[in-house]
């Protein structure tokens, strides 16, 4: 699986929507998002859940936010996750 | 904390939902103008029975009601991930009854004659419409399972909605002749607070806390600030609210809740200065103005606790807190917006969904910012010199100001309209 990384902590609202809506438009089931946010980013959860892609959000102990995304319906998002 | 699923973009609000909010409280706003203007100009003396009450509604529900509701109804999906079940049916029914209800009651203020039918028929559609509204939101922000400090500040702004509109029903329905009126001047001074402090404030407040750290990448508010600030208030809200109606002397209840908005004015303008993307545009000197006049705003009405205050100061009071409303309710505006454009179009597969910039270019908002300064500027020194072709010209800022903003709007409805009817839609 070859994952996107999308540090959005330092990016200025609606940068990661655009950047993340502009990458899955074009995703394949081999790749998937992988974003740290430090806000859980629910319209870019809606669009995802809308269009059929599965996702997984979890937050560290600093209370950062981590987001897969992918188009993938057997892989263990779980197995993705780096928290 | 593990979440999938659970969300749906179907249940979110079409951007007709907001923008028919938006372009309500703009339209009210205009109307805000040319009855301050007229007003002024002693055209209407003769007909108006009481227009301080007709401006402070017109403000305080034409105005600021309608762009907070229209903001709730797309924020709390968004923020909250709250879902509000056929939000457009929804929205229509409380804006029908919200607009009745508020023209009956405007009309009431405004002329001499008061049929008691009439009073009723305000107090039912308008409270209706409202309490509706808020009642619907409270409910489901209530039964969301992980709360953020702005979704809890939230329900503490419904709520106190709920009461200032409670007792607001109360007061007309006095007013109509329907009740004794029994304390009714305590009445009055708690419907005040709470909808001045416990519902436009705190629900600044609880936004606050989500989107200054989200729009301007700034540090987090303080802990102590971010979960405790919003419960503070209102549980001091609701003391002061009970020294009031048992007779009670509330100047130190009322003066800690000054002090706390003050402290909470300072830290947004210190988190603002800090914040790690120096990006100025208009919606940061928006939020900066709104927080400088709220800290001006509190500091008067303070000093008014313990000395009388001349009758000018006191009046720029009351602007310095209109002026912190509005500009942040004006800084939200132009987020909301153009997001919402871009937003709607791009999930809806429109490869040239116009960007943020080309829905409302930085350069409008900003020709609105010093608009809503020279407005603010010129009424400051027409209460403090009481000259009547400043009181005019104020009030033509405020068409001004209203005007550019609804032009901006139907510019937007208009660009969305465009690129659904001209533009190539694909399926993802």
């Amino acid at each position: 699986m070859l994952k996107h990384l999308l540090d959005a902590r330092e990016m200025v609202h609606p940068e990661p929507l655009q950047i993340s809506m502009t990458l899955l438009q074009t995703i394949s089931n081999e790749e998937y998002l992988y974003m740290l946010n430090y806000k859980k980013p629910i319209p870019l959860l809606e669009v995802a859940k809308e269009k059929g892609f599965r996702y997984l959000t979890q937050q560290d102990n600093e209370e950062l936010w981590h987001i897969i995304i992918t188009k993938n319906s057997v892989c263990n998002l779980e197995e993705l996750i780096d928290v | 904390m593990f979440s999938q699923g659970g969300l749906s973009l179907e249940q979110a609000p079409p951007i007709s939902v907001v923008m028919r909010f938006f372009i309500m409280a703009t339209s009210f706003g205009l109307l805000l103008g040319v009855f301050i203007l007229i007003d002024k100009l002693e055209i209407a003396s003769n007909f108006v029975q009481n227009s301080q009450l007709v401006i402070v509604h017109i403000l305080a529900l034409g105005v600021m009601a309608s762009f907070m509701l229209g903001a709730l109804f797309q924020m709390l999906p968004v923020i909250a991930g709250v879902v509000i079940k056929f939000p457009t049916k929804q929205a229509t029914i409380v804006q029908l009854l919200f607009l009745v209800g508020l023209l009956l009651q405007l009309f009431l203020f405004a002329t001499k004659q008061n049929p008691p039918l009439l009073y009723f028929l305000a107090s039912a559609y308008l409270g209706g419409g409202l309490l509706y509204a808020s009642i619907l939101m409270l409910k489901e922000l209530i039964q969301i399972k992980d709360h953020s400090s702005s979704s809890k500040g939230m329900i503490f702004a419904l709520i106190g909605f709920i009461l200032a509109l409670s007792i607001g029903v109360y007061l007309l329905l006095t007013l109509g002749g329907f009740t004794t009126g029994s304390l009714f001047l305590e009445f009055k001074e708690i419907h005040y607070s709470f909808a001045l402090f416990g519902w436009i404030s705190l629900l600044i407040v609880s936004v606050s806390f989500q989107v200054i750290e989200m729009f301007y990448i700034t540090p987090k508010y303080p802990n102590f600030m971010s979960k405790y600030l919003t419960l503070s208030i209102f549980t001091l809200l609701i003391m002061k609210s009970i020294s009031l109606i048992i007779g009670i002397d509330s100047q130190a209840i009322t003066l800690l809740i000054f002090t706390l908005f003050i402290l909470y004015a300072s830290i947004t303008l210190h988190r603002l200065y800090k914040r790690k993307r120096p990006t100025s545009d208009a919606t940061v000197w928006f939020w900066r103005l709104g927080m400088g006049l709220l800290i001006v705003s509190m500091s008067i009405t303070s000093i008014g606790l313990f000395i009388t205050l001349n009758h000018q100061l006191e009046l720029i009071s009351y602007l310095t807190f209109i002026g912190f409303a509005l500009s942040v309710i004006f800084a939200m505006v132009y987020k909301i917006v153009p997001f919402l454009t871009w937003f709607h179009l791009s999930n809806q597969g429109y490869m040239e969904a116009p960007m943020m910039h080309d829905v409302i270019h930085p350069k409008k908002a900003k020709i609105h910012f010093y608009i809503h300064v020279a407005m603010l500027s010129l009424w400051t020194v027409a209460l403090t010199l009481d000259i009547i072709i400043l009181n005019i010209l104020g009030s033509i800022t405020i068409i001004a100001s209203f005007g550019w903003l609804l032009y901006n709007l139907i510019f937007a409805v208009k660009k969305y309209n465009y690129t659904q009817k001209h533009t190539e839609k694909f399926e993802w």
